[in-house]
């Protein structure tokens, strides 16, 4: 084929090849450019923008290869160090990779400390966009490393727990021109370290002050921010009614507000909150108050423009829908998750004038039967998202009435809707575009009704069977025939399902998350079958899968190299194929190992031993 | 913040002095000296600057009483006053629009700067005008030399004073304390006995005197105005050093300054320095033992015998007595020369018998008690040390820039009011300071104990 190609290929100029590259949007296209020849190789390096790096080993030779980086995602690689960075710097050299980066993603490089980040810092000097969440061990020190990008435009530290006010400092006054940020969960930052911030970084449009000790001092300060348009607040318990009275009177640009889980906040504060801007786009208020109030719904009136209300958990009552589809008629997403009170007279009132509704969340509503989610479909033609989890009464009527309206239909979760069968499951074969389907513990599914998601679902990447115990063998290859790209499945306690079920999966190649717990009758034949295709296996749950033995996980050790999360719980892996299994997945971060009844406690010692620089986490409880 | 004060002090003692003494007999004995000596102040005015006109003033003012008796005085004198006062009160505006931009200017510290320079080229040229004289001076002139070389201290003075305060301007808490309003601490006092004087300016006697006193007043107020900025410089420094120096201002606070009982209206009484130094104050009178307190002692008693087991010996003393009318007792130092001191010109009583027992040991004893930690402060009262010892140690809040504080939130302030300026972290620590300083105040010998006792635990383990 080479030979044939080189001619045309040589009178492509580079431009053009680049301008084609360009073109090129998929992972798995730019793969295979990639591998045509010497010449495209060379042009992907030049233009490629984004790297996400797999494996830390290869990340020299990578940032050789590509000099034009935009974008650089660690946040999978397992271990991230000081000495990594270093190296990085002093043996690439370090102005070429380092000079165009603008983004950097650090998420979970808990080896990472103040000195490797300072280094990388002042070799990136054009750093607009850091994401440091997760780094769980990161302090005020590492903040004050960061800091030193005096460009920085947004900033993630979620769940960073030991930076402090001093470390927020640190930033603020360095980082002067934060457009986002994002706290959640730096438990140690207090009213002090929010005034200082809003004192500082004006520019700000994005803030996330979620699970923070703050008190509405801090929304005193907060509200004094000229630019704000996004604040999140979710489960700050000390705010209350006092706080959200002074946003009513600060942030002129304002367009979204999450207030969930505030305990201290009643519907009166909130009203208050959105009598002040009345140009709102979102509203999250999820578990904020027991009960819708009329006041509230006196507000929501002037919301002309609100696109998302999230109300979950709040008592309400067909006022309220009533209010909301005479009002807010460019409404996209509606939140009403375990709220009482919804009934299906409120929800054809809401669907009457709501028709441009995209997400409708019904979780956990009970009283929800097939006339509203009849309406849902009448009315919302570009519905994408409908979530029923839990919604007894639904049959296969309403999927009827979809799978003839909402053709635009993406996901759909009918989760413990018992009522849901093969039949209803068939009506959805004009819903092409489905991408994620749950139907776990609808125990009345059979593989009749996967030769129908087969045959209607081509585009499916997610597919919930938990549960699903009359699902068997036949289903599944029937699905791994024409889904080909599923990425997620799971077939929880199919009790039914047997070696060749596990063989046939092993034919969806972008399988990426399979969780197989109490599959009593996989051995390791089928174990085997699968590691050596599904090569893309990240997460792999295997708990309770006592058939199988030392050949099938040696198998797993061989081939699933890409592993990150891996549960063995209950199996009956020995001493030495454990050992050999975590020394050898040098991506595995994250191990279940419990009631390992064949292994020894002086195998566990070998296990830690050889593992321990890469894992984060490991649960080895045993009895 | 003390050497600082009394340099201060004792400065501005002098110009004072000479203001009553100096212009008095300059107009009647030398009129001609007065000549002079006005112009070298229309020249003055020119550049004076914020704070010498407050002893500036003073000179043409006292011309002026003079002037009253005198009716060829007050011609001389009223020509030339009220232009100078005009010149004086366009000066004052700028210099209340120079303290009154708050954060620091470069231009008017430029401004200052060269007002500086010019003040010290005039004074020079003084000095040199002097010199000369000196040359031409016929001998007997002892009390011309040495009013001159009070005119210099003053002149001296006021430029050291200028060159505080412009430095003043740069430090951090100026705004702050600009803002709470005249702070009625007894410095401005200290720095400024002649300006109390000036406040209560007395009226005028002639129509054609009021011109002249009408801009006298408004400058008197101005000036008190000055001299609040004046104690704000001082404090400024105070503020700096409050987490060490912190007894002191306790020292003032025991102070009992907005009372001003009119004297007579209260008794006073004078303990002795033994008496004051006595661990106990209350002793038996059967064995002899001392107490601290007298409820202590009437427990004591009770072992003495049936008599003192009644309640009326038990009962608090003095009970019924206070439907009487009770005479205020106030107390008196018995330091000679102190200005607790009842024989002291301006005495000022202490309130009560802790006030002496506090004041006597911090101002006239050594102080004996050292800080364990720091091993450099050291104290008279033991209060005092326990004080210092809650702030002393690592956990003071460090900026950038070397401020130390002792409260986070004061820190916070800080660099919130200044660019570029951060938090310090230290660099024993790795995870900072994460416990805060308030948290430990209370239970830091017990958390020190309990780490010893785990430390232990380990060894043990």
């Amino acid at each position: 084929m080479s030979t044939r190609s080189t001619p045309i290929l040589s009178l492509l100029t580079e431009d053009l090849l680049i301008q084609v590259n360009e073109k090129l949007v998929q992972d798995s296209d730019r793969k295979k450019w990639r591998l045509i020849c010497k010449e495209f190789h060379r042009v992907d390096s030049l233009t490629r923008k984004t790297l996400r790096v797999l494996h830390v080993e290869f990340l020299l030779t990578l940032l050789k290869n590509y000099t034009n980086l935009h974008t650089l995602d660690l946040s999978v690689c397992p271990r991230i160090e000081d000495g990594t960075i270093s190296l990085l710097l002093h043996h690439v050299d370090h102005s070429i990779w380092a000079r165009n980066l603008k983004c950097l993603n650090l998420s979970r490089a808990n080896g990472l400390k103040f000195a490797g980040l300072e280094m990388l810092v002042g070799a990136c000097k054009g750093l607009e966009s850091v994401d440091v969440s997760y780094c769980c061990g990161f302090g005020d020190r590492e903040a004050a490393a960061i800091s030193g990008c005096e460009g920085l435009r947004e900033l993630r530290m979620d769940k960073c727990l030991g930076v402090g006010d001093v470390g927020l400092a640190k930033i603020v006054v360095g980082c002067g021109r934060l457009e986002r940020l994002s706290l959640k969960w730096c438990m140690e930052i207090s009213d002090l370290g929010v005034e200082l911030l809003c004192k500082k970084c004006l520019e700000l449009k994005f803030l996330d002050v979620s699970y923070l000790k703050v008190t509405s001092e801090s929304l005193r300060s907060i509200a004094s921010l000229p630019k704000l348009e996004d604040l999140a607040m979710v489960g700050c318990p000390y705010v209350n009614d006092v706080g959200l009275q002074f946003l009513e009177i600060g942030c002129p640009s304002l367009q979204k507000i999450d207030v969930a889980r505030c305990d201290c906040v009643s519907s009166s504060g909130l009203s208050s909150l959105i009598g002040g801007h009345s140009g709102l786009l979102h509203i999250d208020a999820g578990h904020c108050f027991s009960e819708v109030s009329p006041t509230i719904v006196k507000c929501i009136q002037k919301l002309k423009n609100l696109n998302t209300i999230i109300i979950d958990g709040i008592r309400v009552s067909d006022t309220i829908f009533q209010t909301i589809s005479s009002n807010c008629n460019s409404l996209i997403e509606i939140g009403l998750s375990k709220c009482e009170g919804v009934t299906n007279m409120g929800i054809i009132k809401l669907v009457s004038g709501c028709v441009n509704l995209k997400i409708i969340n019904l979780t956990c509503c009970r009283s929800i039967a097939n006339a509203a989610i009849s309406a849902i479909a009448y009315s919302c033609r570009n519905l994408l998202c409908l979530k029923l989890e839990s919604c007894n009464m639904i049959t296969g009527k309403s999927l009827e009435q979809l799978g003839l309206h909402c053709l635009l239909l993406e996901v759909l979760d009918l989760t413990d809707c018992c009522g849901i069968n093969d039949r209803g499951l068939e009506c959805l074969y004009r819903c092409s575009r489905i991408l994620c389907l749950k139907l776990g513990l609808c125990t009345n599914i059979s593989d009749k009704g996967l030769f129908y998601i087969a045959s209607s679902c081509p585009e499916l990447q997610e597919l919930d069977l938990y549960r699903c115990q009359n699902i068997g063998d036949d289903g599944l290859a029937a699905l791994s025939s024409a889904c080909k790209k599923l990425r997620k499945l799971n077939l929880s306690y199919c009790v039914e399902v047997t070696d060749k079920g596990t063989k046939s999966l092993g034919y969806l190649e972008e399988l990426s998350d399979l969780e197989l717990r109490g599959l009593d009758k996989i051995t390791s034949v089928g174990l085997t079958a699968l590691a050596t295709r599904c090569k893309r296996l990240i997460y792999l749950d295997l708990k309770h899968c006592e058939k199988i033995d030392d050949s099938g996980f040696q198998a797993l050790a061989y081939y699933s190299r890409n592993l990150r999360q891996l549960n063995l719980s209950y199996c009956a892996i020995t001493d030495m194929t454990l050992c050999m299994l975590m020394g050898n997945m040098t991506r595995l971060q994250d191990v279940d190992l419990v009631h390992l009844t064949n292994v020894t406690v002086e195998g566990f010692e070998l296990v830690l031993r050889a593992c321990c620089v890469r894992i984060k986490k490991i649960n080895i409880h045993t009895v | 913040m003390e050497p600082n004060d009394r340099l201060s002090l004792h400065a501005w003692a002098n110009p004072s002095s000479s203001c009553n003494g100096l212009p008095r007999k300059m107009s009647l004995e030398n009129p001609s000296f007065t000549n002079f000596n006005l112009q070298q102040q229309e020249q003055k005015w020119d550049d004076t600057s914020i704070l010498n006109y407050g002893i500036r003033i003073e000179p043409p003012f006292h011309e002026f009483n003079q002037a009253s008796e005198s009716e060829y005085l007050l011609s001389s004198t009223c020509n030339n006053q009220p232009k100078v006062l005009d010149q004086e009160d366009g000066l004052n505006n700028e210099a209340l629009q120079t303290s009154k931009s708050l954060d620091w200017d470069p231009r008017t510290m430029l401004n200052n700067l060269s007002f500086l320079e010019q003040k010290i080229h005039h004074l020079q040229d003084l000095v040199h005008l002097i010199v000369g004289r000196k040359g031409q001076a016929l001998g007997g002139h002892d009390q011309l030399v040495t009013q001159q070389q009070q005119l210099i201290t003053a002149d001296l003075t006021s430029i050291i004073v200028q060159l505080i305060s412009t430095a003043g301007s740069l430090l951090p808490s100026v705004k702050h304390k600009l803002s709470t309003g005249p702070p009625n601490g007894q410095l401005g006092e200290l720095l400024f006995p002649p300006l109390a004087g000036m406040n209560c300016v007395p009226q005028p006697q002639h129509g054609s005197g009021s011109i002249a006193v009408q801009p006298q007043c408004v400058t008197g107020s101005k000036v008190s105005d000055q001299c609040n900025q004046m104690d704000v410089t001082g404090n400024c420094g105070t503020e700096q050093n409050l987490s060490i120096e912190e007894h002191e201002m306790k020292e003032e606070e025991d102070a009992d300054e907005g009372e001003n009982l009119p004297p007579g209206s209260y008794d006073i009484l004078q303990l002795e320095k033994e008496e004051i130094l006595a661990p106990h104050t209350h002793f038996c009178t059967i064995c002899g033992k001392g107490f601290k307190r007298d409820a202590n002692l009437r427990m004591h008693m009770r072992g003495h015998g049936d008599e003192y087991k009644t309640p009326a010996a038990l009962a608090k003393p003095n009970k019924e007595s206070s439907s009487e009318p009770v005479i205020i007792k106030r107390y008196s130092c018995p330091f000679a020369g102190c200005k607790r001191n009842k024989d002291h010109k301006k005495f000022q009583p202490l309130k009560t018998i802790l006030c002496v027992k506090n004041h006597y040991k911090r101002t006239h004893c050594d102080k004996s008690y050292i800080c364990s930690r720091c091993n450099t402060k050291k104290f008279s009262v033991m209060a005092d040390l326990k004080t210092h010892e809650k702030h002393c140690g690592k956990d003071k809040w460090l900026c950038s820039c070397g401020t130390t504080f002792s409260r986070k939130d004061k820190l916070f302030g800080h660099i919130a009011l200044f660019q570029g300026h951060t938090p310090a972290i230290p660099l024993e620590e790795t995870k900072g300071p994460s416990v805060s300083c308030d948290k430990m105040d209370g239970n830091e010998a017990s958390n020190k104990s309990g780490k010893h006792k785990f430390q232990l635990w380990l060894q043990c383990w």
